[in-house]
């Protein structure tokens, strides 16, 4: 706990460069592609009308909870854009900046904390895109929209943990680069993304599958904010994510440590 | 008060096979197998101390652990062994412009530059008009273009012109004065001149024995990661010159069988002495080089002579001289050059020469005889940078004021 508290306190000590650098890779990011911003709501929008499509035309799914359907895959999308986005930020970030790594000192972590900046500015844009999808199917907002903020520190804070543990491997061993990607590939279909866990929960192994992945539950908790009388979130499902994410999330913090002192020596 | 304390710092590195990143295979592999790793002290056991407003000049050949000493200094990688001490706020720049985005603007950059240097957005925002002025004319006209459509002197200008302005209690610099034209070299060393004479710590590592002479009150040099000196500039410079030009500068050969050359041509020797002045321990520009080679020719009634190249250590060649032809029989052969000095540059040099018979077939060409360096001597001057050219030479050139009017 010692560590952790040390940890962000040193990043709090340069808290102007891990907001400049965030800032770094936004106007990067945006200056880059000509559709900018836009990119940010054709992404999700697009997945969505996809797996529309393949539930309505080809599988002939009509309903898979009885929830509006465009909703609950949308806010799937959006938790997952932000977790899997942030999470290969993270990966590759010491990676990435190994320029400034093997020339500059300043607490390590700034780089990889400030690499969730450009996850989470597509994250706002797509739930400004949200709203809009949610008010035009003439639908209300669930009044647990305020605690939004907290599901997304608990997403951050998870994809925060497997990042850095992937970042601390990936500077000596580059094979983990190959990982990252097959992770969010597979996870994306193993994560109940486009469907919920409705389906799940008579199962006999529910509770063995939300312990092995916990993003389930963050998941729900975000659909809870999200759409109106959703009840598909269990206390269980809330105490196994917060309890995974600050696990995960002081396990990476901890690898870090362990390892930031070697990075130069091998990039 | 000592600012900086390094205790007998070392730093290892373990030359395998695959160096750098490995793959997971072989990382695996190594878990369980015992791999016999040649290690590489990169640096090892360097001690020294400084005092607040210490200016420190790093000296030492290639691949002396220099770059590493720096990277430990500046904590961007950890001693294997050993204990530093620092008191105060440390700024390293071990790079002009470190962490520029070709995409961001100049504008960008200097606040995206300046951050990762360590200054705050305030230090920034108040010294950001003295930055562009520093970094000139041309720079203010394009400050929100892009980094990326800059020329290279650009960049570096504005490189430097950021680092210049940084104001840590020490400053930790790697060779950036070797860099953009040389208006710009003037005013960077000027700036640092100007850094130098008030209180702040410096350690600066540098080819430009000049700059360290001008600019260092203490020098360290080190030799294949040790410390060889640590004391005062004047001291330690002096016998690194020496140690320098002990650089082949004689070599000869008993007997025939063992000296190097042709059936014909054998080398005896060759030495290459300059004229020191007395007080003088090393070679410098003003020094007369007095070169005497002896061979051996094995065939009677030869026409014969010798042709000399002198290259500059960048490979072009500075100039190539003859003795005349002449007619010689079985036995030893000399000849001697003397190169004046105020001729040559400062700078490394090699030199070859080729026994030529019949003014065209060449019977041996002996390549770099001699490797040798010639110092840099400056009195009177306040400015310290590279001296431009191969040759250097005092001709008269005289000026005076023809009227007083307009």
């Amino acid at each position: 706990m010692n560590l952790v508290h040390r940890k962000i306190k040193e990043i709090g000590s340069d808290w102007e460069l891990l907001l400049i650098l965030a800032k770094r890779d936004i106007s990067v990011r945006y200056k880059q592609t000509i559709l900018g911003l836009s990119w940010a709501v054709v992404k999700p929008v697009a997945t969505m009308l996809v797996f529309l499509f393949a539930y309505k035309q080809v599988a002939k799914v009509q309903d898979i909870s009885g929830y509006p359907i465009q909703l609950v895959i949308f806010s799937g999308i959006l938790f997952w854009n932000y977790f899997a986005n942030s999470l290969q930020a993270i990966s590759n970030s010491i990676l990435v900046n190994s320029n400034l790594i093997s020339k500059v000192y300043f607490p390590r972590l700034i780089i990889c904390f400030s690499s969730i900046a450009v996850s989470l500015v597509d994250f706002l844009v797509g739930f400004i895109v949200y709203i809009i999808l949610a008010l035009s199917l003439h639908q209300s907002l669930s009044t647990y929209i305020i605690l939004l903020p907290l599901a997304l520190l608990i997403t951050t804070l998870i994809a925060l943990g497997f990042g850095l543990i992937f970042a601390s491997f990936s500077v000596k061993y580059r094979d983990v680069q190959q990982i990252v990607p097959l992770i969010v590939q597979y996870g994306f279909f193993a994560t109940p993304i486009v469907y919920t866990t409705k389906q799940l929960s008579e199962k006999s192994w529910f509770t063995l599958y939300n312990v092995l992945n916990p993003l389930a539950g963050i998941v729900e908790m975000f659909r809870t904010c999200l759409i109106d009388n959703y009840d598909l979130l269990t206390s269980q499902n809330i105490m196994i994510s917060i309890a995974a994410s600050i696990l995960v999330f002081i396990l990476g913090i901890i690898v870090f440590d362990k390892r930031e002192d070697s990075f130069v020596d091998y990039l | 008060m000592h600012i900086i304390e390094v205790d007998s710092i070392s730093k290892k590195y373990a030359l395998s096979a695959n160096k750098g990143a490995v793959s997971l295979k072989n990382g695996i592999k190594s878990l369980f197998t015992k791999e016999e790793k040649e290690i590489f002290w990169a640096v090892n056991d360097v001690s020294f101390t400084l005092n607040r407003g210490d200016k420190l000049g790093i000296v030492g050949s290639n691949g002396a652990g220099k770059s590493t000493l720096l990277k430990i200094l500046s904590k961007i990688t950890q001693p294997t062994s050993g204990q530093i001490h620092v008191k105060g706020k440390v700024a390293s720049l071990l790079e002009v412009g470190t962490g520029f985005h070709p995409e961001l603007t100049g504008r960008e950059n200097i606040f995206l530059n300046g951050a990762i240097l360590g200054m705050s957005k305030q230090e920034i925002k108040s010294q950001f008009d003295e930055i562009v002025d520093f970094a000139g004319e041309q720079i203010a006209r394009f400050l929100d273009t892009p980094v990326k459509r800059y020329s290279s002197g650009m960049y570096v200008r504005l490189g430097f012109a950021i680092s210049a302005h940084l104001n840590p209690e020490i400053l930790i610099v790697d060779e950036v004065l070797a860099v953009g034209d040389a208006d710009f070299q003037k005013k960077s060393l000027g700036k640092m001149r100007e850094v130098a004479s008030n209180d702040k710590t410096i350690l600066f590592v540098s080819h430009n024995l000049t700059a360290v002479q001008n600019l260092c009150n203490k020098t360290l040099h080190l030799e294949k990661g040790r410390v060889n000196q640590f004391g005062e500039t004047g001291d330690v410079l002096t016998n690194y010159m020496a140690a320098l030009q002990t650089n082949r500068l004689e070599q000869s050969y008993d007997s025939f069988d063992s000296a190097p050359g042709s059936q014909q041509i054998r080398l005896k020797r060759a030495s290459l002495i300059p004229e020191l002045i007395e007080g003088q321990n090393y070679l410098d520009i003003r020094n007369n080089i007095k070169i005497d080679l002896e061979f051996w020719n094995t065939e009677p009634n030869q026409q014969l002579n010798v042709s000399l190249h002198l290259f500059a250590s960048t490979g072009e060649c500075i100039f190539n001289v003859g003795t005349p032809t002449g007619n010689f029989g079985v036995g030893l052969i000399q000849a001697s050059l003397e190169i004046p000095g105020h001729f040559l540059n400062d700078g490394s040099y090699l030199i070859s020469f080729m026994v030529v018979k019949d003014k065209s077939i060449v019977l041996f060409n002996f390549e770099e005889v001699f490797n040798f360096e010639i110092a840099d001597f400056r009195e009177d001057t306040t400015w310290y940078g590279k001296w431009p050219g191969y040759v250097r030479p005092s001709f008269t050139f005289p000026i005076r004021q023809l009227s007083d009017s307009i």
